[in-house]
């Protein structure tokens, strides 16, 4: 028999899935930026991460970050085009192990992860009696099955929470979602400082994994925070796989949030932009691309440049100017001489643009600089 | 990782702007802004025992 009459008594609200909506009922609901893994600014892949404590952007927003000072393990992050079939994504982030490690040492640490400003945060409320509960999906594969661990950090306060998730089957794609519990405990900064630091765990040392996993917010103990966590490190035969990662105030993991290129490119450029093509990496060819301004050489000889960003930063950005693979340095063409030059003063430095002035060797009237700029702001 | 850090100065000579760094053997200018992360990583290798050169404009 036809239904006549639906009300919202009719439906409870968990069967009101996405799919059933004939519109995107939240739009910008992912917390995460480029979870889908399709903008890699600095280039596709970098090799022989591990060698010290650094981080390492490789794909936008995603951070790679070991314990390198305790371990001889070494990796290859990338950008990979080995995806969930069906999905709608094209990219994916693979960590690759190229040296391996099979007896860490107490204090090593390996992992993937996000940082996300407090003032992105504001309306999970947490802190408060109306704490969000957030929810994390993702996709994952890896020949290296068993348990991980996914940690949210709450970098104001020293809190975190930490949930297993298990890679059940070698080499398949697997959607994972997990979902935290809201925080009633801790306010989150409403600035723009890492409020949140996503880890994706890959190994952990028993400094990590000695206690009990803290499945509900706790004050930061790092023996709580990895228990369980398997080695991803103990063969070079091993690799890891995530794209379509999202995190989302609610119970429930809607559908991935797909972005159009334009506004996924301008999310990642609050942290850091490039003049290169968008498939250049930083470094490595001068055109096309490059800036060319042409000006008069003041009174010092200095020839400036004076620029706004493509998006507002973050914060002040650090600057690194490029003539060709060199960085550092500008190149000039004036009458009767060329050449490169450094940067002999800066100043107007703000979260939209910049003032570089460069010496060209005379007070001349018709000078072109010629460069690449990475503006860098990133959390 | 940090090998390099020199002080970098405005237009008058006098007014400190921020630091010329070496980073994995690429230069770049860093900010006076404590939310920067290279000015964090700046003022924790000088914390740790790092030597700002300082040259400023004649």
């Amino acid at each position: 028999m036809a239904i006549s009459k639906v009300t919202t008594a009719s439906i409870t609200d968990a069967d009101i899935t996405t799919a059933k909506l004939a519109y995107d009922a939240a739009p910008f609901r992912n917390i995460i930026i480029n979870g889908d893994m399709s903008i890699a600014q600095r280039g596709t892949s970098t090799s022989g991460l591990g060698s010290d404590g650094a981080t390492t952007y490789v794909l936008d927003r995603f951070k790679f970050q070991v314990n390198g000072s305790v371990s001889t393990a070494r990796y290859t992050v990338s950008q990979d085009t080995d995806v969930p079939t069906g999905q709608g994504f094209v990219k994916s982030s693979k960590i690759d192990v190229t040296t391996a490690d099979a007896s860490l040492n107490s204090a090593y640490y390996s992992f993937y992860r996000q940082e996300i400003e407090g003032q992105n945060l504001q309306y999970l409320k947490k802190g408060t009696a109306n704490a969000e509960s957030i929810t994390m999906s993702f996709w994952v594969k890896s020949n290296k099955t068993g348990t991980y661990i996914c940690e949210i950090d709450d970098n104001d306060n020293s809190r975190n929470i930490n949930k297993s998730y298990t890679i059940n089957s070698a080499d398949t794609w697997e959607k994972k979602t997990i979902t935290f519990a809201g925080d009633t405990t801790g306010t989150l900064d409403n600035d723009n400082g890492s409020s949140f630091r996503i880890f994706w765990w890959l190994a952990a040392g028993t400094d990590f994994t000695s206690g009990t996993l803290a499945t509900d917010w706790e004050s930061t103990v790092n023996a709580n925070r990895a228990v369980g966590q398997v080695n991803l490190a103990d063969s070079t035969a091993n690799e890891w796989y995530i794209t379509g990662v999202q995190l989302e105030a609610g119970e429930v993991a809607s559908d991935f949030e797909f972005l159009p290129i334009d506004v996924n490119l301008q999310r990642c450029e609050r942290y850091y932009e490039k003049t290169y093509n968008l498939s250049v990496a930083p470094g490595t060819s001068s055109d096309p691309g490059n800036r060319r301004d042409a000006q008069s050489s003041d009174g010092a000889s200095n020839a400036v440049a004076v620029r706004n960003y493509k998006v507002r930063k973050r914060a002040t950005a650090t600057l690194t100017f490029y003539t060709g693979t060199t960085s550092g340095s500008v190149s000039y063409e004036r009458s009767g001489a060329s050449g490169t030059s450094t940067v002999n003063a800066w100043s107007k430095n703000g979260e939209n643009g910049y003032a570089a002035y460069f010496g060209v060797g005379a007070s001349w009237s018709g000078v072109h600089i010629e460069y690449h700029l990475i503006a860098d702001a990133e959390l | 990782m940090i090998t390099k850090v020199e002080k970098t100065y405005n237009m008058d000579g006098v007014t400190f702007s921020g630091y010329r760094i070496t980073k994995n053997n690429i230069i770049s200018l860093v900010p006076l802004d404590e939310a920067n992360t290279d000015y964090q990583a700046i003022q924790q290798w000088i914390a740790d025992g790092g030597t700002v050169i300082d040259n400023p404009p004649e």
